[in-house]
């Protein structure tokens, strides 16, 4: 077999995981699309069109808007890790993941592929609440380069940390134990919904090792232009955590953890 | 095998070579030394009761499980080192149904050829090739759990025919299917095979073996026993005898002339074991002849190779083809009921 007909293979197999993992979710949009962008607009009526009249101006912007950014980045947080997740852990737990483990496909293209799938359907939730947010408010998009880096950059994230959950995962139940007891509540900690300058000054210090604070606020700059962290510091702990959680996933695919016997 | 060089007939590389696998689970030990070489375009059996070390040969084979020690190649390459190609060349039909549940059964053929790196266009020619060819094609666009027992077995099947392999492996390609989907299956294979398709299957039944194999290796607790060709292991381990039933006891015992046969007399049976009862039985019958004894029948008994898998393996290995007899009883039994 040529070198080329290596590259060509190399390709087609990659790219036919890749869009299976993304038809997956598009053919199932009613579970996987909706109730991720219906969510925010229920959270952008009640707390912002209630509470927010209550509130005065967070960084010179009025309560919904400054909340859009957050709720963009929970709607890609939740999304990308509940995709990779779910999706591997039913391929192992029915056992057609054999399929692509008897394939001749390397291990890092076959864990490439699952997070392409799932950070598609972060950006697609993601960019479809800033869409709606875009639609009713006056985001003005300041640095919209940044912005979309930090969104690559945490669904890609979440995409490996839904993997490795997947692996691990026994039932349903692990699957979405971390997303449940771990994620969603640094989600709320790390000020979807405020300002830490809002926070006394112990909670401040607290939420500054929240890694999701750095996620929410690295977007906010790139859609309002204001932060509570160096959007610097914010990119380099998401790119940090990304890489180390790639490298890890593809480690235990290689080695085979829960995989093979 | 090492590499020819000047002069030297280059042989071809083994479809597969095996050389001293060793495979445990924690403290059992599954394969205890498997050493196995099987020929470009053979028909190769392996034949073991449960849980002998069949499926997790053919696993270690495609990647699925991992070996301790020992050389696993396919065509001459090693399927770690190499996996890329080892894996092209080998589809896989696994025992045991496990499909893309999202899918309808058209794209499950055409992603699984998508992964062995056939572009869409030629993966969905090839998957309404075999759609058809399997009988399948009507149901093209349902998913899996439509489909009955015996579709899903055809359908793993045209799988692991998607990207054209050398070397089809087959785990118990019949187990649980019915007699008209056996047979059929079988033609499939037999016609494979005749293409020049390399073919190993592993299998409970031993009338499967002896039916499409040319060679076949009897697997136990992780070793190989025995490997031949199905007629020969029958013929070097079985018991061949000459079963005479006379129609009474002899009064005065047998000819004397019949001593180098070594006979055994129970009662009005007489049985004689030979390499070739055929042979023998002109001249068993003059001296019965001779000595005035009547006969009323005869037999040429030959053991089979399930007697010889017993032989050898200390157990029978039909457990599960008493198991489907019984199913098929209570099955016609059902229907009877119905009717």
């Amino acid at each position: 077999m040529t070198a080329l007909g290596y590259r060509r293979e190399w390709a087609v197999g990659f790219w036919t995981l890749t869009r299976r993992e993304v038809s997956r979710f598009l053919s199932l949009w009613k579970q996987t699309v909706f109730p991720a962008v219906l969510s925010p607009l229920l959270y952008i009526l009640i707390f912002g069109e209630a509470l927010g009249a209550r509130i005065r101006l967070i960084d010179g912007f009025p309560y919904t808007e400054y909340i859009l950014p957050g709720l963009a980045m929970m709607g890609i947080i939740t999304s990308s890790y509940s995709n990779s997740s779910s999706s591997l852990f039913m391929a192992r737990h029915e056992g057609y993941i054999d399929d692509v483990l008897i394939a001749p496909m390397s291990y890092w293209e076959i864990v490439l592929a699952y997070t392409i799938g799932a950070m598609v359907r972060g950006l697609v939730v993601g960019a479809l609440v800033l869409g709606v947010g875009l639609a009713f408010a006056d985001l003005p998009m300041a640095h919209w380069v940044t912005a979309l880096a930090f969104m690559v950059v945490v669904s890609a994230l979440l995409s490996c940390a839904g993997l490795v959950m997947a692996l691990w995962a026994e039932s349903w139940d692990h699957v979405m134990v971390l997303l449940n007891f771990l994620i969603t509540p640094l989600v709320f900690l790390g000020g979807v919904f405020y300002s830490i300058h809002m926070l006394p000054d112990f909670w401040r210090g607290v939420s500054l090792f929240n890694p999701i604070f750095y996620m929410v606020n690295g977007l906010r700059y790139g859609v309002l232009g204001v932060a509570d962290a160096s959007p610097w510091l914010s990119f380099l702990i998401s790119v940090g955590l990304t890489v180390v959680l790639f490298g890890w996933t593809v480690h235990l695919f290689k080695v085979g953890y829960r995989l093979k016997s | 095998m090492p590499a020819a060089r000047f002069g030297r007939v280059i042989q071809p590389a083994p479809a597969l070579r095996i050389r001293d696998l060793h495979k445990s689970y924690g403290t059992v030990h599954a394969l205890r030394g498997i050493d196995l070489t099987i020929r470009p375009g053979q028909f190769f059996g392996l034949l073991g009761p449960n849980g002998a070390g069949k499926s997790t040969t053919i696993h270690i084979l495609t990647g699925l499980v991992t070996f301790g020690r020992g050389e696993v190649q396919v065509l001459g390459r090693d399927v770690a080192l190499d996996y890329r190609f080892t894996r092209r060349v080998i589809g896989l039909s696994p025992q045991e149904f496990r499909f893309d549940r999202f899918f309808p059964i058209r794209e499950i053929l055409i992603l699984q050829g998508g992964y062995y790196g056939i572009p869409r266009e030629e993966a969905s020619r090839r998957a309404d090739r075999l759609l058809e060819r399997f009988g399948l094609a009507g149901k093209a666009d349902h998913k899996i759990h439509r489909l009955s027992g015996g579709m899903k077995r055809r359908l793993v099947i045209a799988k692991a025919m998607i990207h054209d392999p050398e070397i089809l492996i087959l785990d118990e390609p019949t187990a649980g299917v019915d007699v008209e989907l056996r047979r059929s299956l079988w033609a499939y294979l037999r016609e494979l095979n005749r293409q020049g398709k390399t073919v190993v299957l592993t299998t409970h039944y031993i009338e499967e073996a002896e039916a499409l194999c040319d060679e076949v290796a009897i697997i136990d607790q992780g070793r190989i026993v025995a490997q031949d060709a199905p007629q020969r292991l029958v013929e070097a381990g079985g018991d061949r005898r000459l079963e005479i039933e006379l129609a009474a006891p002899p009064a005065d015992g047998l000819p004397p002339s019949l001593a180098p046969h070594g006979p055994r007399l129970d009662g009005r049976l007489l049985s004689i074991s030979a390499a070739h009862p055929r042979r023998i039985l002109p001249g068993v019958l003059e001296d019965l002849y001779a000595a005035d004894l009547k006969i009323e029948e005869v037999r040429i008994v030959e053991s089979s190779l399930e007697e010889v898998f017993i032989r050898l393996t200390g157990r029978s290995i039909n457990v599960d083809t008493d198991a489907r007899r019984l199913e098929d009883g209570t099955e016609k039994q059902g229907a009877d009921e119905a009717a």
